[in-house]
């Protein structure tokens, strides 16, 4: 194949945003419930916290003014172009090794039984 | 098995072929920007427009979340099969470089491998930059996420150097690569003995 195959940067970017936006959204629930706290209950709410913040979200009702405001981090493009090439390599890699193990027992296609022998040492490598 | 597999990925493959990616998502997005703003913002994090108050029933656990979630695994679907189809042909292309066949089932193995990958990858790139106290992540957190193995972070370095000096054709770099990467492999094949 004359045209050279690699991750999608923008592929990869939406993979990355879409973990980013969940993080995001559960850190700002978070946020959320504890400036709620902050001004619902007194300075006495302060010392439980961790099990305050669990229950406010069904019991109680929200002042509208309360706003959260949760920032998304950003790539640039070349760090993208750099992780969908350490993803290729990843998958080249796996390919290679098992290609190695599958021509040692003289078979012509990659199996299961293949990529098991390598898997271990190639999650161990990356 | 894997012949309706290959049908499967082969019809998906001419469905993406008529609309470029970039139009597929859009399309994602529009669908759920029907639903009533706030929530749309707070839930697919569309955290450019930040100042939204998220209301009451966005918090309130039940059914909201429920819709939530469902919309966020379709995406996460869509997500997964356009990676499936990339690492399809990579693992194709390096297949036949070696002389050999993969059977479906083991690609799509390894794409769902990637894929966890990548999201193992996302999280630490973003722990990184907090780190450093960016907003960005650059090329040092992705060479950093590779640290652990000498090999790996030598030829992602060497990988971003090239991206620095060669920025306006960036064509021919990516030329470059495979024959690099066939040097890398049997050294990391070497590690287990020592």
């Amino acid at each position: 194949m004359e045209k050279e195959n690699t991750f999608d940067p923008d592929l990869v970017h939406e993979i990355f945003k879409l973990v980013w936006k969940r993080k995001a959204a559960e850190r700002g629930k978070n946020e959320l419930a504890e400036n709620i706290e902050d001004e619902v209950g007194a300075s006495s709410s302060k010392r439980i916290r961790p099990t305050f913040v669990e229950y406010v979200p069904r019991t109680m009702s929200y002042p509208s003014h309360v706003c959260v405001s949760v920032l998304m981090i950003k790539a640039n493009a070349n760090a993208l172009k750099l992780s969908s090439e350490l993803l290729r390599v990843f998958v080249a890699e796996a390919i290679q090794r098992a290609a190695t193990i599958a021509e040692a027992e003289g078979s012509v296609k990659i199996e299961a039984t293949h990529l098991e022998r390598i898997l271990p040492q190639l999650l161990l490598d990356f | 098995m894997a012949t309706s597999l290959a049908a499967m990925t082969a019809r998906r493959a001419t469905t993406f072929t008529h609309f470029p990616f970039s139009s597929l998502t859009s399309q994602a997005v529009s669908i759920q920007l029907d639903r009533p703003v706030s929530r749309a913002s707070f839930a697919i994090g569309k955290c450019d427009m930040l100042n939204n108050c998220p209301t009451m029933e966005d918090l309130d656990g039940g059914m909201a979340s429920d819709v939530e979630r469902e919309e966020e695994e379709a995406v996460t679907d869509l997500l997964r099969d356009r990676f499936r189809l990339c690492t399809i042909s990579i693992a194709e292309g390096e297949a036949k470089q070696c002389g050999m066949e993969v059977s479906q089932p083991i690609i799509t193995c390894i794409s769902d491998l990637a894929f966890k990958f990548a999201e193992q990858l996302s999280k630490d790139l973003e722990l990184f930059a907090q780190h450093a106290g960016r907003k960005s992540v650059n090329m040092e957190d992705v060479i950093l996420s590779a640290h652990r193995n000498d090999h790996l972070a030598a030829s992602l370095r060497s990988f971003c150097n090239d991206l620095k000096t060669k920025e306006p054709n960036l064509e021919r770099k990516r030329k470059k690569n495979p024959r690099r990467e066939g040097r890398v492999a049997p050294d990391l094949l070497r590690t287990p003995d020592t």
